[in-house]
């Protein structure tokens, strides 16, 4: 079904090595991964498998060593400062798993943050962050409250707020329940799987089976390699 | 970003970390206020101690008896005791051209008795000029004139001091009777305060120098001759022709064996200036410490808050910030901060040094110099610790800025 779509993301043979730290060792080693629109992956793997590392490049947060990274048929490689600051706003939703929100600004704060950087008029913006904080059901006594005064579960809602507000073609999402209790991590993965019934691209890491299970789509890595990528169908709890 | 955005963005991020502004204004206004009060009490005192000869008057020459050449400069100090000036070489001196006025004295101590109250004081023998070459100005009476100083009359003209510690603060000393060895000498004059200066008048008793002669000295020498220069610029030159006028009448060829020495006012002041203008260079160094002091105060505030801030510059990346707008927030936070703690600043170093030189009983002279110098070293610190740090994490990729420890 999705094979038609067009890809959002089109990594080929990406290599990361970070300089420094003693170990040669590469956090990828050849990673090629192709993400059609309306897709819902998520990237599962062992700690130092390279998930993390991959994400990072795949949301243009991080540079790969060698490799060509394709996002939205643009070759990220030739993008200077203000165009990769562009792409980060407008096309790519970055969820972190430490939620990463400014603590001493309000919840409302945070979420119009990504429309300071654009062009959308001031007259705008709150009722987009309204919009936002209304899908990802976050309730609206909260909106003016610092967000350090938050639960986990609300500032990861903010969070995803963030990300939705300008309106991306594609969510990235690291361990976004990895520091979340069971139910709250369940109420997140539901918002993601409903974000995506509505059209948006997601790709998520995480290292739980049942959360890889409720994406469509698995993609194994370890040590810097894609190992397995497979469609999930229904439940396949567990094993490998 | 817009600048009202930046603007806004740059106020919340400040009045959020109220501690952090707060110290780091603190850094800055110390810095500045220091080096501001510092410098206003040096060059307030220096004002005032050049005003003092200011008011003693700068056009003097004052021509002192010295122990000629052949003892060296060590034995000039002993010039007092030194019998060469006389009433004639200061008349000769009242016809040179850039002399206005020429004042002669004899100076002794004298024990002055007046109903049964004692002081023992220095009294100078004058002639009627010396009112007008030292700017004394009697209050009450009249000064030692012509015709007392012909007659060897036996009166006494008293400072302002002087007169109250005999005849007590109320009293009119003028007629009074006042003892002092075998001198009955009448009070005619009582001078005006003239406060402290480099002379001690208002503790002094003038009489008539014929008198001081007979019967304070018992010698026909002077212990000084004070002379006025028409013109301020000139007395190098009226100094010159002074010189060999008296050389020329002692019958001395080599200046280095002059039996007299004189001692040049606007010299003085010259002296005096350098030492006071060392004493504001040592203000002025303890205020650059201040300075200095101040400056890692600021730059710690500054670079304490960069793994906070590196996070946060990562994060605003991560959301799509461009390192552009980056920069522009924390260069306009710096600035905002340098702004605030500079105005501060200079407000609490004005006050500071107007309150402590008040103190000291000088007034304080705050320069545009001195605020300039404060107010851009702080901003200097303040903007480039404030905004280095921040665009050095800009240029991070953001996951590196986020990570950042």
């Amino acid at each position: 079904m999705a094979d038609i779509a067009p890809a959002v993301i089109d990594a080929r043979d990406l290599v990361k090595v970070y300089d420094g730290a003693g170990a040669e060792t590469p956090a990828l080693r050849g990673v090629s991964l192709t993400v059609r629109e309306g897709e819902f992956a998520a990237v599962m793997g062992p700690s130092g498998s390279g998930k993390s590392t991959l994400m990072h490049i795949l949301g243009c947060l991080d540079t790969p060593t060698q490799g060509t990274y394709r996002l939205a048929g643009r070759n990220v490689a030739t993008l200077d400062d203000h165009e990769l600051a562009q792409v980060r706003r407008e096309t790519v939703g970055f969820v972190f798993q430490a939620f990463n929100l400014l603590p001493r600004s309000t919840v409302m704060r945070n979420v119009v943050m990504p429309m300071l950087y654009t062009q959308v008029p001031p007259g705008e913006r709150e009722a987009r962050a309204v919009a936002a904080l209304e899908s990802v059901g976050l309730e609206s006594a909260l909106w003016t409250h610092r967000s350090n005064e938050l639960s986990g579960g609300q500032m990861q809602r903010v969070a995803i707020a963030r990300s939705l507000v300008n309106n991306p073609s594609l969510v990235l999402a690291d361990e976004p329940t990895g520091n979340l209790d069971t139910a709250t991590g369940d109420a997140v993965m539901e918002l993601f799987a409903r974000l995506n019934a509505e059209g948006r691209t997601i790709v998520l890491i995480t290292h739980e089976p049942h959360i890889a299970a409720r994406t469509k789509r698995v993609v194994r890595i370890q040590d810097g390699l894609i190992v397995e990528d497979a469609a999930t169908v229904g439940h396949q709890d567990g094993d490998a | 970003m817009r600048f009202a955005d930046l603007i806004s963005e740059t106020l919340h991020s400040l009045t959020s970390n109220k501690v952090r502004s707060g110290l780091t204004i603190l850094g800055i206004v110390v810095g500045i206020a220091s080096v501001i009060a510092m410098i206003a009490i040096g060059q307030g005192s220096q004002a005032s101690i050049e005003q003092s000869i200011q008011a003693a008057g700068s056009n003097l020459l004052t021509v002192s008896p010295s122990a000629g050449g052949q003892s060296g400069p060590g034995a000039r100090s002993f010039g007092a005791s030194v019998q060469s000036l006389t009433r004639e070489d200061a008349e000769s001196l009242a016809g040179l051209a850039l002399v206005s006025g020429v004042a002669p004295s004899a100076q002794g101590q004298a024990q002055l008795v007046a109903d049964g109250t004692n002081a023992n004081v220095q009294i100078v023998g004058v002639t009627p000029a010396y009112a007008t070459v030292s700017g004394l100005t009697v209050v009450s009476g009249s000064f030692i004139s012509e015709r007392d100083d012909v007659a060897n009359a036996q009166v006494v003209v008293l400072g302002s001091t002087l007169a109250v510690d005999l005849f007590g603060e109320a009293a009119d000393p003028v007629g009074e009777h006042i003892r002092s060895g075998n001198m009955l000498l009448t009070v005619v004059g009582v001078l005006e305060e003239k406060g402290a200066g480099l002379s001690n008048a208002d503790s002094t008793a003038f009489i008539p120098l014929s008198t001081a002669f007979r019967y304070v000295t018992g010698s026909q020498y002077l212990s000084s001759i004070v002379l006025t220069v028409t013109d301020e610029e000139q007395m190098d030159m009226a100094e010159a022709s002074v010189e060999a006028t008296l050389l020329q009448r002692h019958g001395i060829s080599d200046p280095d064996y002059a039996d007299f020495q004189i001692q040049n006012m606007a010299d003085m002041l010259e002296t005096v200036s350098s030492v006071t203008g060392t004493f504001t260079a040592l203000l002025a160094g303890i205020a650059g410490i201040s300075l200095f002091v101040g400056g890692i105060g600021i730059m710690n505030m500054m670079l304490t808050t960069v793994t906070e801030r590196t996070r946060e510059i990562g994060l605003r990346k991560a959301i799509g910030a461009d390192s552009s707008a980056i920069s522009a927030q924390f260069l306009a936070e710096s600035i905002t901060l340098t702004l605030i703690g500079g105005v501060l600043g200079v407000v609490a170093g004005w006050g500071i040094g107007f309150v402590a030189a008040n103190l000291l009983g000088v007034s304080a002279v705050i320069t545009i110099d001195s605020v300039l110098l404060a107010a851009g070293v702080c901003a200097f610190i303040g903007v480039v610790f404030g905004y280095y740090p921040a665009r050095r994490a800009a240029a991070l990729s953001p996951i590196d800025a986020l990570r950042y420890q």
